[in-house]
Protein backbone atom coordinates (compact mmCIF):
# COMPACT_ATOMS: atom_id res chain seq x y z
CA UNK A 1 0.00 0.00 0.00
CA UNK A 2 1.81 3.35 -1.31
CA UNK A 3 -0.42 5.95 0.19
CA UNK A 4 -3.21 5.79 2.15
CA UNK A 5 -5.61 8.39 3.61
CA UNK A 6 -5.88 8.41 7.35
CA UNK A 7 -9.13 9.64 8.92
CA UNK A 8 -9.04 8.83 12.99
CA UNK A 9 -10.96 10.05 15.82
CA UNK A 10 -10.56 6.72 18.36
CA UNK A 11 -7.90 4.05 18.46
CA UNK A 12 -8.97 1.18 16.32
CA UNK A 13 -7.90 -1.31 18.93
CA UNK A 14 -10.30 -0.98 21.57
CA UNK A 15 -8.94 -0.57 25.32
CA UNK A 16 -9.58 -3.05 28.10
CA UNK A 17 -11.11 -5.40 25.07
CA UNK A 18 -9.09 -8.55 25.20
CA UNK A 19 -10.56 -11.68 26.99
CA UNK A 20 -10.95 -15.02 26.50
CA UNK A 21 -14.57 -16.76 24.84
CA UNK A 22 -15.91 -20.23 25.70
CA UNK A 23 -17.64 -22.78 24.13
CA UNK A 24 -19.25 -25.93 26.17
CA UNK A 25 -17.29 -24.40 29.40
CA UNK A 26 -13.80 -24.69 27.37
CA UNK A 27 -11.24 -22.14 26.23
CA UNK A 28 -11.60 -21.76 23.00
CA UNK A 29 -9.92 -18.52 21.90
CA UNK A 30 -9.52 -15.29 22.52
CA UNK A 31 -11.41 -12.19 21.45
CA UNK A 32 -11.41 -7.87 21.24
CA UNK A 33 -13.14 -5.23 20.15
CA UNK A 34 -12.01 -2.87 16.73
CA UNK A 35 -13.46 0.47 15.40
CA UNK A 36 -13.51 1.43 11.80
CA UNK A 37 -11.31 4.26 11.57
CA UNK A 38 -13.25 7.35 9.40
CA UNK A 39 -16.44 9.78 10.00
CA UNK A 40 -19.02 7.33 8.16
CA UNK A 41 -19.88 3.62 8.16
CA UNK A 42 -18.81 0.94 5.38
CA UNK A 43 -19.86 -2.27 4.04
CA UNK A 44 -17.54 -5.29 4.32
CA UNK A 45 -17.37 -5.06 1.08
CA UNK A 46 -14.54 -2.05 0.93
CA UNK A 47 -11.87 -3.71 3.01
CA UNK A 48 -8.97 -4.60 0.86
CA UNK A 49 -6.54 -5.89 3.18
CA UNK A 50 -7.24 -7.53 6.63
CA UNK A 51 -4.72 -9.17 9.21
CA UNK A 52 -4.38 -9.68 12.98
CA UNK A 53 -0.90 -9.74 14.74
CA UNK A 54 -0.46 -11.25 18.44
CA UNK A 55 2.61 -10.60 19.99
CA UNK A 56 4.20 -9.62 16.64
CA UNK A 57 2.59 -12.99 15.18
CA UNK A 58 0.26 -13.14 12.30
CA UNK A 59 -2.78 -15.40 13.03
CA UNK A 60 -3.86 -17.18 10.16
CA UNK A 61 -6.97 -15.95 8.43
CA UNK A 62 -8.98 -19.10 8.62
CA UNK A 63 -8.94 -18.51 12.58
CA UNK A 64 -10.40 -15.05 12.31
CA UNK A 65 -13.98 -14.49 12.80
CA UNK A 66 -15.04 -10.83 12.47
CA UNK A 67 -18.19 -10.32 14.18
CA UNK A 68 -20.85 -7.61 13.55
CA UNK A 69 -24.67 -7.34 13.19
CA UNK A 70 -25.20 -10.48 15.15
CA UNK A 71 -23.30 -12.53 12.67
CA UNK A 72 -19.48 -13.98 12.69
CA UNK A 73 -17.66 -13.34 8.89
CA UNK A 74 -14.72 -14.94 7.71
CA UNK A 75 -12.29 -12.14 6.35
CA UNK A 76 -12.15 -14.53 3.19
CA UNK A 77 -15.78 -13.36 2.67
CA UNK A 78 -15.35 -9.36 3.43
CA UNK A 79 -16.26 -9.19 -0.74
CA UNK A 80 -19.55 -10.91 -0.81
CA UNK A 81 -20.70 -9.48 2.23
CA UNK A 82 -22.10 -6.10 0.44
CA UNK A 83 -25.15 -6.07 2.58
CA UNK A 84 -23.29 -6.32 5.74
CA UNK A 85 -22.88 -2.36 7.13
CA UNK A 86 -20.40 -2.05 9.24
CA UNK A 87 -21.48 1.13 12.14
CA UNK A 88 -18.82 3.90 12.64
CA UNK A 89 -19.77 3.86 15.95
CA UNK A 90 -20.14 0.07 16.49
CA UNK A 91 -17.17 -1.84 17.65
CA UNK A 92 -16.38 -4.94 15.73
CA UNK A 93 -15.54 -8.00 17.63
CA UNK A 94 -12.56 -10.29 16.47
CA UNK A 95 -12.82 -13.83 17.46
CA UNK A 96 -9.20 -15.84 17.02
CA UNK A 97 -9.49 -19.48 17.81
CA UNK A 98 -7.32 -20.76 19.76
CA UNK A 99 -7.88 -23.42 22.11
CA UNK A 100 -6.80 -23.38 25.43
CA UNK A 101 -6.14 -19.19 24.77
CA UNK A 102 -3.63 -16.73 25.58
CA UNK A 103 -0.92 -16.50 28.70
CA UNK A 104 -2.06 -14.23 31.42
CA UNK A 105 -0.90 -11.32 31.01
CA UNK A 106 -0.07 -8.28 28.37
CA UNK A 107 -0.36 -8.50 24.65
CA UNK A 108 0.36 -6.96 21.86
CA UNK A 109 -2.74 -7.27 19.45
CA UNK A 110 -1.68 -5.11 15.84
CA UNK A 111 -5.06 -4.84 13.10
CA UNK A 112 -3.86 -4.44 9.68
CA UNK A 113 -6.88 -2.76 8.00
CA UNK A 114 -7.13 -0.63 4.55
CA UNK A 115 -10.24 -0.46 3.03
CA UNK A 116 -11.63 1.63 -0.09
CA UNK A 117 -13.35 4.97 0.07
CA UNK A 118 -16.08 4.34 -2.16
CA UNK A 119 -17.55 6.92 -3.50
CA UNK A 120 -13.79 9.02 -3.77
CA UNK A 121 -12.70 7.65 -7.27
CA UNK A 122 -9.07 8.30 -7.50
CA UNK A 123 -8.65 7.56 -11.51
CA UNK A 124 -10.56 5.13 -14.00
CA UNK A 125 -11.04 1.34 -13.57
CA UNK A 126 -12.48 0.82 -10.32
CA UNK A 127 -9.47 3.13 -8.34
CA UNK A 128 -10.73 4.76 -5.16
CA UNK A 129 -9.04 6.42 -2.30
CA UNK A 130 -7.34 3.85 0.21
CA UNK A 131 -8.23 4.30 3.74
CA UNK A 132 -5.91 3.64 6.38
CA UNK A 133 -7.59 2.02 8.98
CA UNK A 134 -4.67 -0.24 10.96
CA UNK A 135 -3.81 -0.05 15.13
CA UNK A 136 -2.29 -1.93 17.31
CA UNK A 137 -2.43 -1.35 21.30
CA UNK A 138 -1.58 -3.22 24.34
CA UNK A 139 -4.03 -4.76 26.36
CA UNK A 140 -4.36 -7.39 28.99
CA UNK A 141 -6.19 -10.33 29.04
CA UNK A 142 -9.01 -9.74 31.53
CA UNK A 143 -10.45 -13.65 31.77
CA UNK B 1 -38.80 37.03 -2.05
CA UNK B 2 -36.60 34.27 -0.67
CA UNK B 3 -37.47 32.32 2.61
CA UNK B 4 -34.47 31.28 4.25
CA UNK B 5 -34.16 28.90 6.75
CA UNK B 6 -30.88 27.94 8.92
CA UNK B 7 -29.93 23.94 9.60
CA UNK B 8 -27.23 22.03 10.89
CA UNK B 9 -26.09 18.93 9.18
CA UNK B 10 -24.97 16.84 12.04
CA UNK B 11 -22.12 15.94 10.38
CA UNK B 12 -20.63 19.13 11.68
CA UNK B 13 -20.71 17.22 14.98
CA UNK B 14 -19.12 14.34 13.89
CA UNK B 15 -16.09 14.39 16.29
CA UNK B 16 -18.22 14.28 19.39
CA UNK B 17 -20.12 12.12 18.17
CA UNK B 18 -17.30 9.57 16.66
CA UNK B 19 -15.53 10.14 20.06
CA UNK B 20 -18.39 9.46 22.01
CA UNK B 21 -18.72 12.69 23.66
CA UNK B 22 -22.13 13.01 22.31
CA UNK B 23 -24.87 10.09 21.38
CA UNK B 24 -27.33 10.44 18.66
CA UNK B 25 -29.63 12.13 21.06
CA UNK B 26 -26.68 14.55 22.02
CA UNK B 27 -26.10 15.52 18.71
CA UNK B 28 -29.64 16.81 17.58
CA UNK B 29 -30.45 18.42 21.00
CA UNK B 30 -27.22 20.23 20.59
CA UNK B 31 -28.28 21.22 17.09
CA UNK B 32 -31.33 22.28 18.85
CA UNK B 33 -29.16 24.59 21.34
CA UNK B 34 -27.17 26.25 18.37
CA UNK B 35 -30.22 27.50 16.95
CA UNK B 36 -30.87 25.45 14.19
CA UNK B 37 -34.36 25.07 12.50
CA UNK B 38 -34.30 21.69 11.44
CA UNK B 39 -31.11 19.16 10.33
CA UNK B 40 -29.20 17.18 7.52
CA UNK B 41 -27.96 13.81 8.57
CA UNK B 42 -25.30 12.04 6.87
CA UNK B 43 -26.99 7.86 6.45
CA UNK B 44 -23.99 6.18 6.83
CA UNK B 45 -22.77 7.82 9.73
CA UNK B 46 -25.65 8.13 11.65
CA UNK B 47 -28.63 6.02 11.07
CA UNK B 48 -28.66 2.51 13.36
CA UNK B 49 -30.00 0.85 10.54
CA UNK B 50 -28.67 2.05 7.75
CA UNK B 51 -29.23 1.67 4.83
CA UNK B 52 -33.02 1.53 6.08
CA UNK B 53 -34.76 3.37 8.40
CA UNK B 54 -36.71 0.75 10.89
CA UNK B 55 -39.58 1.37 12.20
CA UNK B 56 -37.82 1.84 15.78
CA UNK B 57 -36.06 4.31 14.15
CA UNK B 58 -38.16 5.92 12.82
CA UNK B 59 -39.73 6.34 16.79
CA UNK B 60 -36.50 7.58 17.93
CA UNK B 61 -36.30 10.24 15.55
CA UNK B 62 -39.96 11.07 16.34
CA UNK B 63 -39.43 11.28 19.74
CA UNK B 64 -36.29 13.50 19.74
CA UNK B 65 -38.65 15.84 17.40
CA UNK B 66 -40.64 16.17 20.39
CA UNK B 67 -38.34 16.76 22.74
CA UNK B 68 -36.30 19.30 20.99
CA UNK B 69 -38.41 20.97 18.22
CA UNK B 70 -36.29 20.59 15.31
CA UNK B 71 -36.67 17.39 12.51
CA UNK B 72 -34.88 16.12 9.75
CA UNK B 73 -35.27 18.01 6.75
CA UNK B 74 -32.63 16.16 4.44
CA UNK B 75 -31.29 12.63 4.19
CA UNK B 76 -27.52 12.90 2.79
CA UNK B 77 -26.90 9.59 0.89
CA UNK B 78 -23.75 9.01 -0.75
CA UNK B 79 -23.40 6.86 -4.04
CA UNK B 80 -20.90 4.30 -2.99
CA UNK B 81 -20.05 3.22 -6.71
CA UNK B 82 -16.59 1.28 -5.83
CA UNK B 83 -18.13 -0.49 -3.35
CA UNK B 84 -17.98 -4.14 -4.22
CA UNK B 85 -14.93 -5.60 -4.75
CA UNK B 86 -13.98 -5.93 -8.39
CA UNK B 87 -15.97 -3.88 -10.44
CA UNK B 88 -18.32 -0.33 -10.21
CA UNK B 89 -21.52 -0.79 -9.79
CA UNK B 90 -23.67 -0.76 -12.79
CA UNK B 91 -26.42 2.40 -13.07
CA UNK B 92 -29.25 0.44 -13.11
CA UNK B 93 -27.51 -0.38 -9.39
CA UNK B 94 -27.00 3.19 -8.62
CA UNK B 95 -30.23 3.54 -9.47
CA UNK B 96 -31.46 0.75 -7.02
CA UNK B 97 -29.68 2.29 -4.12
CA UNK B 98 -30.48 5.87 -4.75
CA UNK B 99 -34.22 4.33 -4.55
CA UNK B 100 -33.40 2.55 -1.46
CA UNK B 101 -32.17 6.09 0.09
CA UNK B 102 -35.46 7.98 -1.18
CA UNK B 103 -37.26 5.28 0.67
CA UNK B 104 -35.63 5.69 3.47
CA UNK B 105 -35.55 9.35 3.38
CA UNK B 106 -39.56 9.21 3.29
CA UNK B 107 -39.57 7.24 6.20
CA UNK B 108 -37.32 9.68 8.14
CA UNK B 109 -40.20 12.63 6.85
CA UNK B 110 -37.12 14.37 4.95
CA UNK B 111 -38.65 16.00 1.60
CA UNK B 112 -34.89 16.84 0.13
CA UNK B 113 -32.03 14.18 -0.16
CA UNK B 114 -28.68 14.97 -1.05
CA UNK B 115 -27.15 12.74 -3.54
CA UNK B 116 -23.46 12.84 -4.80
CA UNK B 117 -22.38 13.25 -8.79
CA UNK B 118 -21.41 9.49 -9.15
CA UNK B 119 -24.82 8.81 -10.16
CA UNK B 120 -25.05 9.77 -13.50
CA UNK B 121 -27.11 12.85 -15.00
CA UNK B 122 -29.18 10.04 -16.62
CA UNK B 123 -29.40 8.15 -13.58
CA UNK B 124 -30.98 11.21 -11.72
CA UNK B 125 -33.38 11.32 -14.44
CA UNK B 126 -34.35 7.28 -13.99
CA UNK B 127 -35.08 8.20 -10.60
CA UNK B 128 -37.43 11.57 -10.75
CA UNK B 129 -40.59 9.32 -10.78
CA UNK B 130 -39.53 7.95 -7.41
CA UNK B 131 -38.66 10.95 -5.65
CA UNK B 132 -41.90 12.58 -6.88
CA UNK B 133 -43.67 9.51 -5.32
CA UNK B 134 -42.11 9.78 -1.88
CA UNK B 135 -42.17 13.63 -2.01
CA UNK B 136 -38.28 13.14 -1.57
CA UNK B 137 -36.36 16.27 -3.60
CA UNK B 138 -33.28 14.67 -4.52
CA UNK B 139 -30.21 17.24 -5.33
CA UNK B 140 -26.73 16.62 -6.70
CA UNK B 141 -24.28 18.32 -4.45
CA UNK B 142 -22.71 20.98 -6.14
CA UNK B 143 -18.97 20.29 -4.95
CA UNK B 144 -15.80 22.29 -5.09
CA UNK B 145 -14.17 21.62 -7.84
CA UNK B 146 -17.29 21.47 -9.64
CA UNK B 147 -19.81 24.95 -9.66
CA UNK B 148 -22.83 25.80 -11.28
CA UNK B 149 -20.98 26.48 -14.46
CA UNK B 150 -18.59 23.36 -14.84
CA UNK B 151 -19.54 21.01 -17.84
CA UNK B 152 -20.59 17.99 -15.42
CA UNK B 153 -22.84 20.33 -13.48
CA UNK B 154 -24.63 21.72 -16.76
CA UNK B 155 -24.96 17.99 -17.80
CA UNK B 156 -27.64 17.21 -15.07
CA UNK B 157 -29.08 21.13 -15.31
CA UNK B 158 -30.25 19.20 -19.03
CA UNK B 159 -31.43 16.27 -17.24
CA UNK B 160 -33.37 18.66 -15.31
CA UNK B 161 -35.11 20.91 -17.80
CA UNK B 162 -35.92 17.52 -20.12
CA UNK B 163 -37.99 15.90 -17.46
CA UNK B 164 -39.04 18.73 -16.22
CA UNK B 165 -39.52 17.50 -12.97
CA UNK B 166 -39.95 19.40 -9.56
CA UNK B 167 -38.12 16.91 -7.72
CA UNK B 168 -34.60 16.50 -9.22
CA UNK B 169 -31.93 19.72 -8.83
CA UNK B 170 -29.10 20.39 -6.80
CA UNK B 171 -27.70 21.06 -3.77
CA UNK B 172 -25.01 23.79 -4.30
CA UNK B 173 -22.04 23.78 -1.56
CA UNK B 174 -20.91 26.83 -0.87
CA UNK B 175 -17.22 25.61 -0.59
CA UNK B 176 -17.71 26.20 -4.43
CA UNK B 177 -17.50 29.65 -4.60
CA UNK B 178 -14.11 30.23 -2.47
CA UNK B 179 -11.90 32.51 -2.97
CA UNK B 180 -8.91 32.26 -0.50
CA UNK B 181 -6.68 29.09 -0.36
CA UNK B 182 -8.25 27.04 3.05
CA UNK B 183 -6.81 28.00 6.43
CA UNK B 184 -7.00 24.32 7.92
CA UNK B 185 -4.84 22.63 5.08
CA UNK B 186 -2.46 25.74 5.19
CA UNK B 187 -1.86 25.79 9.15
CA UNK B 188 -1.26 21.84 8.53
CA UNK B 189 1.90 22.96 6.57
CA UNK B 190 2.86 25.60 8.62
CA UNK B 191 2.76 23.60 11.02
CA UNK B 192 5.09 20.42 8.89
CA UNK B 193 7.97 23.57 7.94
CA UNK B 194 6.71 25.57 5.12
CA UNK B 195 7.17 29.01 5.17
CA UNK B 196 4.08 31.12 4.65
CA UNK B 197 6.61 33.20 1.88
CA UNK B 198 6.23 29.70 0.14
CA UNK B 199 2.64 29.23 0.76
CA UNK B 200 1.64 33.14 -0.89
CA UNK B 201 3.81 31.58 -3.87
CA UNK B 202 1.70 28.54 -3.85
CA UNK B 203 -1.29 30.37 -3.79
CA UNK B 204 -0.54 33.19 -6.12
CA UNK B 205 0.22 30.41 -8.53
CA UNK B 206 -3.24 29.32 -8.35
CA UNK B 207 -4.53 32.46 -8.65
CA UNK B 208 -2.59 32.92 -11.54
CA UNK B 209 -4.35 29.65 -13.06
CA UNK B 210 -1.04 27.94 -13.97
CA UNK B 211 -1.33 24.51 -14.07
CA UNK B 212 -0.67 21.99 -11.06
CA UNK B 213 2.30 20.24 -13.39
CA UNK B 214 3.59 23.62 -14.00
CA UNK B 215 3.41 24.88 -10.32
CA UNK B 216 4.95 21.34 -9.28
CA UNK B 217 7.72 22.14 -11.61
CA UNK B 218 8.32 25.78 -10.39
CA UNK B 219 7.90 25.17 -6.75
CA UNK B 220 10.02 21.85 -6.81
CA UNK B 221 13.09 22.75 -4.24
CA UNK B 222 10.70 24.12 -1.81
CA UNK B 223 8.45 20.46 -2.13
CA UNK B 224 11.58 18.60 -1.78
CA UNK B 225 12.26 20.76 1.19
CA UNK B 226 9.52 20.22 2.95
CA UNK B 227 7.58 17.05 1.28
CA UNK B 228 3.94 18.28 2.78
CA UNK B 229 3.68 21.04 0.65
CA UNK B 230 2.95 18.56 -2.24
CA UNK B 231 -0.69 17.78 -0.66
CA UNK B 232 -0.93 21.57 0.34
CA UNK B 233 -0.23 22.14 -3.63
CA UNK B 234 -2.69 19.32 -4.38
CA UNK B 235 -5.32 20.19 -2.24
CA UNK B 236 -4.97 23.74 -3.90
CA UNK B 237 -6.10 21.65 -6.95
CA UNK B 238 -8.29 19.44 -5.79
CA UNK B 239 -11.14 20.12 -3.49
CA UNK B 240 -10.74 23.31 -2.06
CA UNK B 241 -10.09 25.49 -5.03
CA UNK B 242 -9.86 29.29 -5.19
CA UNK B 243 -10.50 31.75 -7.34
CA UNK B 244 -9.66 35.60 -7.10
CA UNK B 245 -13.34 36.15 -8.21
CA UNK B 246 -16.56 34.12 -7.95
CA UNK B 247 -18.81 36.52 -10.08
CA UNK B 248 -19.06 34.03 -13.06
CA UNK B 249 -20.07 31.07 -10.67
CA UNK B 250 -22.52 33.20 -8.64
CA UNK B 251 -23.88 34.70 -12.05
CA UNK B 252 -24.37 30.57 -12.66
CA UNK B 253 -26.09 30.14 -9.23
CA UNK B 254 -28.35 32.83 -10.08
CA UNK B 255 -29.71 30.58 -12.64
CA UNK B 256 -29.67 26.94 -11.39
CA UNK B 257 -31.76 28.53 -7.87
CA UNK B 258 -34.95 27.50 -9.17
CA UNK B 259 -33.47 23.82 -9.13
CA UNK B 260 -31.65 24.02 -5.83
CA UNK B 261 -33.53 22.16 -2.83
CA UNK B 262 -30.80 23.29 0.06
CA UNK B 263 -27.52 24.92 0.75
CA UNK B 264 -24.59 23.79 1.89
CA UNK B 265 -23.36 26.70 3.98
CA UNK B 266 -19.52 24.86 3.75
CA UNK B 267 -17.17 26.13 6.76
CA UNK B 268 -13.76 25.73 7.41
CA UNK B 269 -12.87 28.26 10.08
CA UNK B 270 -15.28 31.04 10.96
CA UNK B 271 -13.37 33.72 12.74
CA UNK B 272 -14.23 35.47 15.85
CA UNK B 273 -16.01 38.35 13.86
CA UNK B 274 -18.39 36.01 12.58
CA UNK B 275 -16.38 36.38 9.29
CA UNK B 276 -15.45 32.99 6.90
CA UNK B 277 -11.95 33.51 5.94
CA UNK B 278 -12.06 31.94 2.60
CA UNK B 279 -15.34 31.44 1.53
CA UNK B 280 -17.19 34.66 0.60
CA UNK B 281 -20.44 34.61 2.51
CA UNK B 282 -20.65 38.27 2.03
CA UNK B 283 -21.10 37.95 -1.46
CA UNK B 284 -22.80 34.48 -1.37
CA UNK B 285 -25.74 35.18 0.75
CA UNK B 286 -27.13 38.47 -1.03
CA UNK B 287 -27.85 36.21 -4.26
CA UNK B 288 -29.83 33.53 -2.09
CA UNK B 289 -31.51 36.46 -0.15
CA UNK B 290 -32.54 37.89 -3.20
CA UNK B 291 -34.15 34.91 -4.68
CA UNK B 292 -36.99 33.43 -4.62
CA UNK B 293 -35.46 30.59 -3.05
CA UNK B 294 -37.67 28.82 0.12
CA UNK B 295 -35.45 26.55 1.81
CA UNK B 296 -32.17 25.98 4.39
CA UNK B 297 -29.21 26.70 4.33
CA UNK B 298 -27.42 24.13 6.22
CA UNK B 299 -24.26 24.56 8.03
CA UNK B 300 -21.37 22.42 7.34
CA UNK B 301 -18.63 22.17 9.24
CA UNK B 302 -15.91 20.48 7.57
CA UNK B 303 -14.18 19.38 10.49
CA UNK B 304 -10.86 19.81 9.97
CA UNK B 305 -7.76 21.76 11.51
CA UNK B 306 -8.62 20.50 14.69
CA UNK B 307 -10.98 23.70 15.58
CA UNK B 308 -13.91 23.55 18.29
CA UNK B 309 -16.98 21.78 16.15
CA UNK B 310 -19.86 23.30 18.67
CA UNK B 311 -18.02 26.77 18.87
CA UNK B 312 -17.49 26.85 14.74
CA UNK B 313 -20.80 25.49 14.17
CA UNK B 314 -22.70 27.75 16.00
CA UNK B 315 -20.66 30.87 14.55
CA UNK B 316 -21.63 29.85 11.26
CA UNK B 317 -25.51 29.77 12.45
CA UNK B 318 -25.10 33.15 13.64
CA UNK B 319 -22.98 34.09 10.32
CA UNK B 320 -25.51 33.29 8.45
CA UNK B 321 -28.44 34.21 10.19
CA UNK B 322 -26.52 38.17 10.48
CA UNK B 323 -25.82 38.01 6.87
CA UNK B 324 -29.78 37.08 6.23
CA UNK B 325 -30.70 40.28 8.16
CA UNK B 326 -28.08 42.66 6.86
CA UNK B 327 -29.62 41.78 3.16
CA UNK B 328 -33.08 42.34 3.84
Amino acid sequence: MDFAMRVNYVDVVVSDSLKHYYVDGKRMGYQFDIRLSYYRGHFLTVIDEFGITVDGTEVPTERIKFCINGKEFSPSEFDKCYTEFWQVIEPATIRVFYPGGLPEGEHKVGVKLFFRSPYMPIGPDHQYMPVDSCGSKTLTITD
Amino acid sequence: MANVKTGITLFSLGTPYLKGQLDLEGVIRTAAEMGAEGYEIVASQMIPSYPYVTDEVVEFFRKCTEKYGIAPICYSAQMDRGMLKDRDLTEDEMVARAITDIISANKLGCTVMREQYLLSPNGLGRIAPYAEAYNVHVGIEIHNPESPITPAILDYVKVIEETGSKYIGFIPDFGCFATKPNKPYWDRALAAGASVEVLERMAQLRYDEVSQEEATQILMPELQKCPALFGTLSSMYGFVQFRKSRTAELEGLKKIMPYCFEMHGKCHYVDENLHEVSIPYEEIIPVIANSDYNGYIVTEFEDEGGYDSIEQTTRHVAMVKKLLAEAK
